[in-house]
């Protein structure tokens, strides 16, 4: 059966003319509405933002210039998620082979589970502090949940036909796992990488938000504080750069490491 | 079946020697104290005693709940209104897709709770900077699980009905609709989970009530048992909102899976 879906076969040129368009209307709608209507008292002008934008390259906000911001909450995530992708793969690796433990680890990661990482943050300042390892913390737990029930369903649902002709050819356990299953659960691994990302991106914002003294959240936090509009705007216009650049890493890595399976998609 | 019972049983130790080393570390050996880590003891005590005392963030459990409820289904139900048509309109007619779809990829990167500290200073802290923060993240998963449901339409079945003459919205009504319709409730599960996540986030930063303002405000005063009960009660409703989706969604999707 031919299962095509409705794409529309479209030319390329043609979606990037209504994109610029569309966008060129968005602006044109904010801008005209900011100058002559009541919403210039709370929206600053599109060309503010994208002016004071690129200021904020050289010109600080706080202590430090935009980019010196972001790297320090670029720095937090790299920790939080390297831990929680330590902890995570293993974990959910072992609860995906072996029944015992699934057994063990189960219960308890379902009872953790259903709370999310950000209602984490009061209990993670109360126990570590305000520094910099409540914010870990918390970015290694938002991450890791997505991060361990992917890899678990990975490693759960590697083919049975792989599986028993590689038993067949006479493959023992550790490499059984080694050959078979870890190679086939890495396109799910990737899927909670990708996922685990996009969360501990979102939850360093949220932390520094709560409690910080620099960094992305930061500086949009303030921004409110001082009624600032310009600066909350140039913050999350950053924060959303930064997290589709980080997604777009992934993809990379992710393309590179099992270009076989994006092929066959 | 007799080894699937072995591994309930292992289950159970499990979570027992789980509850017991929590004990142990906490009022049996006493290596924490009792206001930064308390025991399960402890916690089951301030849970009980939640539902009637106020001190000291000025609620019960119970006011705090109803408060995150309303501000979560208020911007919930807002985002499904909005998002789940908005994605079909994209996934089904091409000039929508065209004209909407850039400004969406513009916006879907900035993470809800990144909208906070905008919507605060626009609305104030009351129930409706909140609820526009849900909002965001609730319509983001609806629109795009809305849009790949109806792009993944069968293209045989759209021929089908184009061969009877359907017109084109009968086809969507008939045809896109309901073969969507199982890619738009992982999209309402997906919204909702967000949802609940958000009013967290939101009730730290600006609120007089609601469950993410008692477990920051417990913080304030050093009451971690407090903290661990408004966690558990945050964990134990989005258990509970998910399992009536997954109940709706047993009831309304019907065949192909």
């Amino acid at each position: 059966m031919i299962m095509r879906t409705r794409t529309f076969q479209g030319s390329k040129t043609e979606s990037l003319i209504y994109a610029i368009l569309s966008i060129c209307a968005l602006i044109i709608i904010w801008a005209v509405l900011v100058n002559f209507t009541a919403m210039k008292k709370i929206m600053p002008n599109p060309f503010t933002v994208f002016n004071m934008f690129f200021i904020s390259f050289v010109k600080s906000i706080g202590t430090h210039v935009l980019p010196v911001q972001i790297l320090f909450s670029l720095k937090r995530v790299f920790v939080g998620y390297l831990l929680a992708c330590v902890i995570g793969i293993p974990l959910g690796l072992l609860m995906g082979c072996s029944k015992l433990g699934n057994a063990i680890i189960r219960p308890i990661f379902e009872l953790i589970r259903p709370i999310p990482g950000l209602a984490w943050i009061p209990l993670a300042i109360l126990w570590f502090g305000i520094d910099e390892a409540p914010k870990y913390f918390i970015i290694c737990i938002s991450a890791s949940v997505s991060i361990i029930l992917n890899t678990y369903s990975g490693a759960r649902e590697v083919d049975d036909t792989l599986l028993g002709a590689a038993k067949m050819l006479g493959a023992r356990s550790f490499k059984l796992f080694l050959n078979v299953t870890l190679p086939a659960s890495v396109p799910q691994i990737f899927a909670g990488l990708q996922v685990g990302l996009s969360s501990s991106w979102m939850a360093v914002i949220a932390a520094e938000m709560i409690r910080s003294s620099e960094g992305s959240g930061w500086v949009i936090i303030t921004g409110m504080e001082n009624g600032d509009t310009v600066q909350i705007i140039v913050g999350m216009i950053s924060i959303g750069l930064v997290g589709l650049l980080l997604a777009q890493m992934l993809r990379a890595i992710e393309r590179r490491l099992c270009s076989w399976n994006v092929q066959g998609r | 079946m007799k080894t699937s019972l072995k591994y309930k049983i292992i289950a159970i130790i499990s979570i027992v020697a789980f509850l017991a080393i929590w004990y142990l570390i906490t009022d049996g050996l006493k290596l924490f104290s009792a206001s930064t880590f308390p025991s399960p003891v402890k916690v089951l005590q301030a849970f009980i005693k939640k539902f009637y005392v106020k001190i000291p963030d000025g609620g019960t459990l119970i006011t705090h709940l109803i408060a995150s409820l309303q501000v979560v289904l208020y911007g919930y139900i807002l985002g499904v209104v909005i998002g789940v048509p908005l994605g079909i309109l994209m996934g089904w007619y091409r000039k929508v897709d065209l004209i909407v779809k850039p400004l969406f990829d513009l916006i879907r990167p900035i993470p809800p709770v990144g909208w906070i500290p905008i919507m605060i200073l626009w609305l104030g802290i009351g129930i409706n900077a909140k609820a526009m923060v849900i909002f965001v993240s609730a319509v983001t998963p609806c629109i795009i699980n809305s849009y790949t449901g109806i792009k993944q339409t069968n293209q045989v079945h759209v021929w089908v009905a184009q061969t009877f003459g359907a017109s084109n919205k009968k086809t969507l009504f008939k045809v896109g609709l309901p073969s969507a319709l199982p890619m738009i409730f992982i999209g309402l599960k997906v919204s909702l989970g967000a949802s609940w996540m958000a009013v967290v986030a939101a009730e730290m930063l600006a609120s007089t009530k609601g469950l993410g303002y008692m477990i920051q405000m417990n913080r304030m005063v050093g009451r971690a048992d407090n903290i661990i009960v408004g966690m558990i009660a945050i964990g134990l409703v989005g258990a509970l909102l998910t399992f009536i989706l997954e109940r709706l969604e047993k009831r309304f999707v019907r065949g192909r899976h």
